[in-house]
């Protein structure tokens, strides 16, 4: 019983930090109609930032960590205004999209790489405490936050998406881009607010990631990728699909290593990718549009 | 000394000029993003050093290299093959990424992270290849044969077909051309010289390891066909030549050799990003990716 609630809150963990960084991939999808690998490129960023400012320069550690998160943000508008914005206006197909993403993210993992040295660093924010017992599990009061914080962050999404003026914007450029432009929809504004808020959301998570492990420059790929299989699991550009998509994942990782040796745990997640592109491209809560798959 | 270092780089040239064009059947001449195609290396570049360890002769091992590839290229086929642009693209990354967790964790066999040393060089018919000149004129008999090959592949009848059903799947198939078929055949002979590529690889480097195998691996390769142009042969060749040879410039430039590796892939993104803004079709490419 012990070992079955430790790996269903490891999951739930696992699961709180993918939906962060799937929810994010899920918006720019959405709205953007491609895969922007180098969202992972946002968190590994935010990440450096705030070990940077706070570790490095003494800042306080809240000051920090709301600098790293807007830079992280700004990272994210600034590779849609500078490389993708410049790609759409001549009329790029989403797999040249997707491929100068690929090119972003290791443009941005070296430089981190060349700055910050490719040793595994620790913000040393958080005391190392002793976790909780509960129910013969344990978790520790961070891990306690992290779930906390993700959900109000997810909540809030989906309250942005549904109630706000912006939210709005960015459902009409989701569904139909050139009708929301005839009712004076700016498409180019909203997707430069899907990333601004979409690599924000990344940056908080790799905040928490920096905090409850520690910096490496590759942290944000293996992010990015889980966070991806997440939101196609979930069906893309659907974020509460994805949101679901996220806890599944972290769930079925964790509790696939009582079986398995915990190597395999990156593979689980990509046999689970494969078996629903096989059989439900369009994930659980994705709708199934005409020229989808093409 | 410093040639030395020139046979070195030309035998990395051919070897990536196999791996390219096999890609550019995929990629520019079938219309299939395969971004597992570094997986296919892998797997001839490990089947390869396995076999030559128990002492299999080189050149058995090096057809099984290939043959072991390309079945997992007709492997990969048969899921994928509904798939189409960066659903396509995201599968056969998955796939890459399964095969690098099967090389990391299966220890047994691959001796996981610690990988394999001691990878003999070849042998055929009684002459050792174990000096580099010898190894280079070696690769480079193979790299052009390869290169025939494929070049009589795409300029067949089979090619054309290929080339209809990347610019128009639907009417391929209206035509009566088995599209499924037709596409699994290309990402097989794919796979088949990339495993041939990554025998050669594996005997040449004599250690492999699977982080020599990942999807950071394949951007290089990417990126060659992509600034030779995609369906063009000449192009992908030339394009190995510029692209393996400009980052050994970083060396001599004198940056600390902690530095050469992060610069070199920092000026392949750079030079990837600008190609696709700029220069989209690369320099000798006669389509665009859709």
């Amino acid at each position: 019983m012990g070992i079955f609630i430790q790996l269903l809150i490891n999951g739930l963990i696992a699961g709180a930090i993918y939906a962060l960084v799937s929810s994010g991939f899920s918006l720019i999808y959405s709205t953007c109609k491609f895969v922007h690998f180098a969202h992972g490129s946002a968190i590994a960023f935010s990440a450096y930032m705030l070990f940077f400012l706070f570790a490095g320069w003494g800042l306080n550690f809240w000051i920090a960590a709301v600098l790293a998160i807007m830079l992280g943000s700004l990272l994210g508008i600034a590779m849609n205004t500078f490389i993708y914005r410049a790609l759409r206006k001549r009329k790029a197909s989403n797999i040249i999209l997707l491929i100068a993403s690929f090119g972003l993210l290791i443009l941005i993992e070296s430089l981190i790489l060349i700055f910050f040295g490719a040793d595994v660093k620790t913000i040393g924010f958080i005391k190392v405490e002793k976790g909780i017992d509960f129910l013969g599990a344990v978790i520790t009061p961070l891990q306690i936050y992290i779930i906390i914080i993700s959900l109000v962050l997810l909540v809030g999404l989906f309250f942005l998406m549904k109630k706000t003026k912006i939210g709005k914007a960015m459902r009409a450029v989701s569904d139909n881009k050139d009708v929301a432009e005839i009712v004076g929809i700016s498409s180019e504004k909203i997707y430069n607010w899907s990333f601004g808020i979409g690599s924000a959301i990344a940056g908080i998570a790799g905040i928490l990631v920096a905090l409850e492990q520690n910096l490496e420059p590759t942290m944000g790929t293996g992010l990015v990728i889980k966070g991806f299989t997440a939101a196609i699991i979930g069906g893309i550009g659907s974020v509460p699909g994805s949101i679901l998509g996220a806890f599944l994942l972290g769930l079925c990782e964790n509790f696939g290593i009582w079986y398995l040796p915990s190597g395999y745990k990156d593979a689980i997640a990509f046999i689970l990718l494969f078996i629903f592109l096989l059989f439900r491209p369009n994930g659980i809560l994705g709708k199934k549009k005409e020229g989808d798959r093409k | 000394m410093i040639e030395a270092y020139l046979i070195h780089i030309l035998i990395l040239i051919a070897i990536y000029a196999i791996v390219a064009i096999a890609l550019q059947l995929c990629l520019g001449f079938s219309g299939l993003l395969n971004l597992g195609h570094i997986a296919f290396f892998g797997i001839g570049a490990y089947t390869s050093a396995l076999l030559l360890l128990l002492g299999v002769p080189f050149i058995f091992c090096f057809l099984v290299a290939g043959l072991m590839a390309m079945v997992f290229g007709f492997i990969l086929a048969i899921p994928t093959h509904k798939l189409k642009g960066d659903y396509l693209a995201l599968a056969t990354m998955g796939f890459s990424f399964v095969v690098y967790a099967v090389l990391l964790n299966w220890t047994e066999l691959t001796r996981g992270p610690l990988g394999i040393p001691g990878i003999p060089k070849p042998n055929l018919f009684g002459f050792s290849f174990s000096d580099n000149f010898s190894f280079l004129i070696l690769a480079v008999v193979i790299a052009l044969g390869s290169y025939f090959i494929i070049n009589r592949i795409v300029k067949s009848g089979f090619g054309k077909v290929l080339e209809g059903i990347r610019d128009d799947e639907l009417a391929t198939r209206v035509l009566g051309k088995n599209s499924f078929k037709m596409k699994s055949i290309a990402l097989g002979v794919s796979a088949f010289f990339a495993g041939i590529a990554g025998s050669l690889y594996a005997s040449y480097i004599t250690f492999i390891d699977p982080s020599s195998f990942t999807i950071m691996q394949l951007i290089p390769v990417l990126l060659i066909v992509i600034v030779g142009g995609l369906a063009s042969l000449p192009g992908t060749i030339i394009a190995t030549f510029v692209l393996m040879a400009l980052p050994e410039a970083l060396r001599f430039v004198g940056f600390p050799s902690s530095i050469v590796g992060p610069m070199r892939q920092i000026l392949y993104a750079v030079i990837l990003l600008l190609i696709l803004i700029y220069k989209p079709k690369g320099f000798f490419g006669r389509v665009e990716m859709e």
